[in-house]
C-alpha cells in the first residue's frame, strides 16, 4: 500500500505546489518574477552548505536559506518594483542567470557544476533521530525506506496545508484586498491610499521567501543539488504551474502543480516533449484563457454542484 | 594588446547592438518584450551554420537564408502568439510576455530535436585570415562582421528616417491610434516590425556564428538577456540607445574578460541592469518616464 515511488511523486507535487504559490503571490499584485529558480537555488544552497559544511541542524539551515532568499528578494525588488512590470521580469530573469553563474564559478564554496552531494536527508534524519529513542520502523509494520518516504510526505503535506491556510486567510484580509486592488489598477489603488510600492515589494519578497523555502526542502528531500537544477527552465516550469492552473485564485497554482507533475509521470513517453508542451500551454492559455484553468466563476460552479470533484476542471 | 581588445569589444558590441535593435523595434511599436527573440536569433545562427557547412554557401547566401527563415518565424510569431492577444479585453500586459516565453521554450526544444545538443562547428573559409596594422592583429572575420553590422545599422536608421514605411513605423511607435487615424495601416506596420526585428536577429545569429565559430541550441537565452539589458541601458524603444548600449556592453565584457575573471562575463549585463535602474531608470537615451507609460 505504501509505495515509495508514489510517495516520492507526491512529495515533489507538494514542493511544486509551494513553488507555484511563490509565483502566485508575486503575481497577485500583477508582477511577474522570472527569478524564482534563482531564489530557490539560494535557499537550497544556503541550507545545504550550512548543514553539510557548518554542521547546523536541518531546521536552522532551512530557515536561514528561506531568510536569505527573502532578504535578497527585498534587495532586488526595491530598485525594480518602482518601475513597470516588464522591468521586473527582465531583471529577475537576469538575476536567476547570475545566481546560477555565481554557483557554477564559486567552486571553493559550491563545488561548481558538480554540485553538492550528501546533504542531510529529511526522512533519514528523522528516522535516525527516532531510532535513538528506541523506535524502529517495524513497530509500525513498515520497512525503513517506506517509513522515510512516508515521513517526508507527511511533513511536506503538513507544511503545504499550513501555507495554504495562511495564504487563504491572508488573501481574505485587508492586505489581500490591497494586493487585488493593485493588480486590477495600480493608479486607482494608489489614489485610494494603498502604499503600492510597499505591497509590491512585500509580495515579491514573500514569493522569494517561499521559493527559497521550497528550494531548501528540495535539497533535503533529494540529498543532492547542482546548478543544473535551477536553470531558466525551472523558472518557466514554476510559471507554467500558475499560468496553467490559474493565476487569479489560490487553488490555481495548486491544481497546476498537481496536474503538471502527475501528467509526465503517467505518460512516460511524453517526458521528452515536456517543454514543448509547457511552451504550447503558455501560448494557448494566453490566447484562450489568460486567467488559467481555474478561476473564480468555475470554482463557484464546482462548489455549487457539491461533490462534482476537482478533476472535472481539466 | 589594448587595441586588439578594443577591436574585439567593438565587434562583439556591434553584434549585441543588432540583437538589441530587434528588441527595441518591437518594444517601440508594440510595447511588448519579445522573449522569443533570443531563440529566433539562435535559429538564424543554425540556418547559417547548415548552409555554410553542408552546402558550402558563401557568407552572403548564409545571411540571406537566415534572414528568410527568421523573417518567416517572425511572421508566425506575430500571427500565433501576438495578434490573438492584441486588443483582447482583460488580457494583462504580462500576457504577451508569457506567450512569447512559451514560443521561446518551444523553439529552444525544437532546435534541440532538430540539431541535437552540444556545440556545432561554424566553419568559415576565412576564419584564420588576419592582417597586421602596426603591432595590432586584425582578423578578417572582425572586419566583415563590423562592415555588415554598420551597413545594417546605417540602413535601418536611414529607412526609419527617410522611407515612407519607416516613417509610418515611427508614427505607429509614437501613438498607434493616432497613426491609424492618419491612414497608416498599423496592422501591417506591426507585422513588418516583428518580421524586420526577427530578420535582424537572424543576421546577428550568423554574425555570432562567424565570430565564435560554433553554434548551439542554448545560445538564445544568454544573448536574449544581453539584448534586454542593452535596451534597458540605452532606453526602452530607443534605436540610438540600442546601438550605444550594445557597444558599451560589448566593450565592458571584452575588457572584463581580458583583465579580470572570464567566468563572470555573463553577469555584467545583469549588473548593468541594476545599476541603470537605480541611477537612471529611463536609460541613457530614454525620455519618457517609465512610470508614466504603461
Amino acid at each position: 500500500m505504501i509505495n515509495p515511488y508514489y510517495l516520492q511523486i507526491a512529495s515533489f507535487i507538494l514542493i511544486n505546489i509551494i513553488l507555484g504559490l511563490s509565483i502566485y503571490i508575486t503575481l497577485s499584485t500583477g508582477q511577474l518574477s522570472l527569478g524564482n529558480a534563482g531564489f530557490m537555488s539560494i535557499g537550497a544552497y544556503t541550507s545545504a552548505l550550512l548543514t553539510v559544511k557548518v554542521g547546523l541542524p536541518m531546521v536552522a539551515g532551512i530557515l536561514a536559506g528561506s531568510l536569505l532568499a527573502f532578504l535578497i528578494g527585498i534587495l532586488i525588488g526595491i530598485p525594480t518594483l518602482r518601475l513597470q512590470g516588464v522591468y521586473l521580469a527582465i531583471a529577475t530573469l537576469g538575476f536567476g542567470e547570475v545566481v546560477r553563474v555565481l554557483f557554477i564559478n564559486w567552486e571553493s564554496l559550491t563545488s561548481g557544476a558538480v554540485g553538492i552531494a550528501g546533504i542531510p536527508h529529511l526522512g533519514r534524519t528523522m528516522l535516525a533521530g527516532l531510532q535513538e529513542r528506541g523506535f524502529s520502523s517495524e513497530q509500525w509494520g513498515l520497512k525503513n525506506n517506506e517509513f522515510i518516504s512516508l515521513t517526508i510526505f507527511i511533513i511536506l503535506l503538513a507544511i503545504t496545508v499550513l501555507l495554504l491556510a495562511f495564504f487563504s486567510r491572508l488573501f481574505a484580509s485587508r492586505v489581500g484586498r490591497a494586493f487585488r486592488a493593485i493588480r486590477l489598477d495600480e493608479k486607482a489603488a494608489e489614489a485610494m491610499g494603498i502604499h503600492t510600492t510597499y505591497y509590491k515589494i512585500l509580495t515579491f519578497s514573500m514569493g522569494a521567501l517561499l521559493a527559497g523555502f521550497a528550494g531548501a526542502l528540495f535539497a533535503h528531500v533529494t540529498g543532492y543539488i547542482s546548478p543544473a537544477d535551477f536553470t531558466y527552465h525551472r523558472a518557466v516550469e514554476i510559471l507554467v504551474f500558475a499560468v496553467f492552473g490559474g493565476s487569479e485564485v489560490l487553488w490555481g497554482p495548486v491544481f497546476g502543480a498537481l496536474f503538471l507533475t502527475v501528467m509526465p509521470e503517467m505518460l512516460r513517453g511524453m517526458s521528452e516533449y515536456r517543454y514543448f508542451i509547457y511552451g504550447t500551454i503558455l501560448v494557448v492559455m494566453m490566447v484562450f484563457r489568460p486567467q488559467g484553468v481555474l478561476d473564480q466563476p468555475l470554482l463557484d460552479r464546482l462548489r455549487g454542484r457539491r461533490g462534482g470533484g476537482g478533476d472535472d476542471a481539466a | 594588446m589594448f587595441f586588439e581588445q578594443l577591436i574585439n569589444g567593438i565587434t562583439l558590441g556591434s553584434i549585441y547592438a543588432i540583437v538589441a535593435l530587434g528588441y527595441t523595434l518591437v518594444f517601440g511599436v508594440l510595447d511588448i518584450i519579445n522573449m522569443a527573440h533570443g531563440e529566433i536569433f539562435m535559429f538564424g545562427a543554425f540556418v547559417g551554420m547548415l548552409l555554410i557547412s553542408y552546402f558550402e554557401a558563401p557568407v552572403l547566401l548564409a545571411l540571406g537564408g537566415a534572414v528568410l527563415v527568421t523573417a518567416a518565424m517572425g511572421l508566425l510569431l506575430e500571427r500565433l502568439a501576438l495578434r490573438p492577444l492584441r486588443g483582447k479585453k482583460g488580457a494583462s500586459h504580462l500576457a504577451s510576455l508569457i506567450s512569447t516565453i512559451g514560443v521561446s521554450i518551444i523553439l529552444e526544444n525544437l532546435a534541440h530535436h532538430l540539431f541535437g545538443a552540444g556545440n556545432k562547428p561554424f566553419p568559415t573559409s576565412f576564419a584564420d585570415a588576419s592582417f597586421t596594422v602596426g603591432s595590432t592583429t586584425v582578423y578578417l572575420v572582425q572586419v566583415i562582421i563590423l562592415v555588415i553590422a554598420v551597413l545594417l545599422m546605417v540602413g535601418l536608421s536611414l529607412w526609419l528616417r527617410k522611407a515612407k514605411a519607416g516613417k509610418a513605423l515611427r508614427a505607429t511607435a509614437e501613438n498607434l491610434e493616432t497613426a491609424s487615424l492618419l491612414g497608416i495601416n498599423t496592422g501591417r506596420i506591426i507585422v513588418s516590425t516583428v518580421v524586420v526585428a526577427s530578420a535582424m536577429g537572424g543576421i546577428a545569429g550568423v554574425l555570432v556564428g562567424m565570430a565564435f565559430n560554433y553554434v548551439n541550441n542554448q545560445m538564445g537565452l544568454p544573448m536574449g538577456l544581453k539584448g534586454l539589458a542593452i535596451i534597458i541601458l540605452g532606453g526602452m524603444g530607443s534605436v540610438n540607445g540600442a546601438m550605444a548600449g550594445g557597444l558599451i556592453l560589448g566593450l565592458a565584457e571584452t575588457f572584463v574578460v581580458a583583465y579580470g575573471n572570464s567566468g563572470y562575463r555573463d553577469a555584467i549585463a545583469f549588473v548593468a541592469i541594476i545599476v541603470i535602474l537605480l541611477i537612471r531608470p529611463q536609460g541613457i537615451f530614454g525620455q519618457a518616464l517609465p512610470e508614466a507609460k504603461r
